[in-house]
């Protein structure tokens, strides 16, 4: 037996992060991997795949997410600026509340994509972006900077800060009792998703907490001090429905949820409206003329979104019967087995369908809508897929 | 991968090394088909390097299947993979594959032989392999080839040699 991917990782590499946890990971019995240059928990001791999973979808889960990059960007311009670098709309953003949206490069494609929030009147925004995606949009961002000196603003990368995503339904019960309400007393019960606050924690360290996540449950993303992160973490942990969870679950949890995930189903070549997330392109900003208020690659991609030029979309689908999963690169033929029409980008076995295979992928437009029936080619057999909407499982987010 | 099982291994003495040898989660199940087969039992049980095992009978009749480490190392198997009987397999061929929700792991013929029947149950339990990897998650029945000699196979081992290669399985 020898495994496609590397089912054998090289456990230490002296070159790899550790966040905060990383210690509390290897105490809780977690198989440590490398991932996005850091050293992160791919699964628990005493835990399967498929119960870490189920667990996630039932009691509550804590995810170590502190390898994602955190920033902040100020200034009289940022909005200008974040407009230029995304299609959102950031002026009708309410303070305190956070979407998900797209760093475009300058040919409209996904440079990576971010949550970003505004924290404030003052043009403040929190930003978190993919940890894989560091060094690129460290890169991107500064040059943007740099490209548009007339733009006053800045964009500084957060330290000493830990981020953990707790998720599912109970999540909010196991952080509930742990704060205290906010300077202005509003409690957990009114933040909803998307938005964000600072909440103090009982002994007075404060944490910034957001609602939503990754796992289409309801859940929160909290960035708490480094120095307080172990502490924090094991409170949660001492919550008999709170496990720790690793980034295997993290995987089939989002991909049921039909999220993205970068390098898999976005990447620089892919569009926005490709990727089929015209949403994050704000209807208020699809008809600009004036040529400086235009987000990169709005020429093409607003071709995409009005005259449906883009020749592939991104898809959901299941399998119509059993088989091996059809995973990133597999190929997508119409019923023919001849015509190639697309290509794999995510699959494997969804836990909460009862372990039939699903996945993601990209096929021609015209074989893209729902219902339709394809084959996936794995090892070459054929199997016969029908494409579904996105999410494949329903979402549970807690909403006003 | 399983690091637990290899520093518990390397920090047993030799008296208990062999003590867990015997009793190995490795060894063949002695109270299900692959050993019950025939009345006396397999003449031989080997292991490959990639973790397969192979239950060889006196009429040459073979049982293939992966061991307790791998499908550990796997985890939950979600769907396996098997050739159509009658095919003809020669070793280090892929015999066919098992899947867990992360990752699909080949499996190679350890001996050349002709598949003479399948485990259809794993088709709708594949959950088996990890229950009982080395009983009731038998993946294939072989019959060898004629000029196979157990012996003479290359890179096949014995239980112990097996087992040696876990511990210093890096």
């Amino acid at each position: 037996m020898s495994t496609f991917k590397s089912l054998v990782f090289k456990r230490f590499n002296s070159n790899l992060k550790k966040t905060a946890l990383h210690d509390l990971h290897v105490s809780l019995g977690g198989t440590m991997v490398p991932y996005a240059g850091y050293s992160m928990p791919v699964l628990y001791k005493g835990q399967t795949h498929i119960e870490s999973h189920n667990w996630t979808r039932t009691n509550a889960g804590l995810f170590d997410v502190s390898h994602m990059l955190q920033s902040k960007l100020s200034g009289p311009h940022s909005i200008k600026f974040l407009q230029h670098v995304t299609p959102t709309d950031f002026n009708a953003l309410p303070v305190g509340h956070g979407t998900l949206s797209v760093l475009l490069n300058p040919e409209g494609g996904v440079v990576d994509d971010t949550i970003v929030t505004k924290e404030n009147q003052d043009n403040e925004f929190y930003i978190v972006t993919n940890a894989g995606c560091a060094k690129r949009d460290t890169e991107f961002l500064r040059g943007e900077l740099q490209n548009n000196p007339a733009l006053d603003c800045q964009w500084k990368i957060i330290e000493g800060r830990s981020l953990l995503a707790l998720q599912g339904p109970k999540a909010k019960d196991v952080l509930e009792p742990l704060l205290e309400k906010t300077a202005k007393g509003k409690t957990l019960k009114e933040l909803f998703f998307g938005q964000r606050d600072e909440f103090a924690l009982k002994d007075g360290t404060l944490v910034q907490i957001a609602r939503g996540g990754y796992t289409g449950e309801d859940g929160f993303e909290i960035s708490v001090p480094d120095e307080k992160a172990v502490e924090f973490a094991e409170q949660l942990l001492a919550n008999p429905v709170m496990k720790a969870i690793g980034l295997a679950a993290r995987d089939s949890l989002r991909m049921e949820a039909g999220m993205c995930l970068y390098g898999h189903e976005l990447d620089e070549t892919i569009t926005p409206v490709e990727a089929g997330l015209n949403w994050v392109i704000s209807k208020s900003r699809r008809n600009l003329t004036n040529e400086k208020d235009r987000f990169n690659g709005y020429a093409k991609i607003m071709d995409q979104l009005n005259n449906k030029t883009y020749n592939r979309i991104r898809v959901a689908f299941k399998y119509l019967k059993k088989g091996p999963a059809a995973r990133n690169g597999v190929k997508i033929f119409l019923p023919d087995a001849q015509t190639e029409v697309g290509l794999v980008t995510s699959g494997s076995a969804s836990p909460s369908l009862n372990n039939i295979n699903v996945g993601q992928g990209y096929v021609e437009k015209g074989h893209h809508k729902r219902g339709t029936e394809l084959l996936v080619q794995v090892r070459n057999k054929f199997y016969p897929i029908e494409l579904a909407k996105m999410p494949l499982v329903p979402t549970h987010y807690y909403k006003n | 991968m399983l690091r637990t099982t290899r520093l518990w291994t390397t920090r047993m003495p030799a008296v208990g090394r062999l003590f867990l040898r015997n009793n190995s989660s490795n060894a063949l199940n002695k109270n299900k088909l692959p050993f019950l087969y025939s009345s006396q039992g397999p003449q031989a049980v080997r292991y490959t390097a990639q973790h397969e095992w192979i239950a060889v009978h006196q009429d040459k009749i073979a049982f293939v299947g992966i061991t307790k480490y791998a499908t550990d190392a796997l985890g939950d198997a979600t769907y396996v993979e098997l050739p159509d009987v009658g095919t003809q397999i020669a070793q280090s061929e892929s015999l066919g594959s098992i899947e867990s929700v992360k990752s699909a792991s080949e499996i190679y013929q350890p001996a050349d032989g002709t598949v003479q029947e399948i485990n259809t149950h794993l088709e709708e339990n594949p959950g088996v392999v990890n229950e009982d990897p080395m009983g009731d998650g038998w993946l294939v029945k072989m019959k060898l080839d004629d000029n196979v000699n157990m012996e003479q196979v290359e890179g096949l081992m014995s239980l112990e040699q097996y087992e040696k290669t876990l511990v210093h399985d890096d």
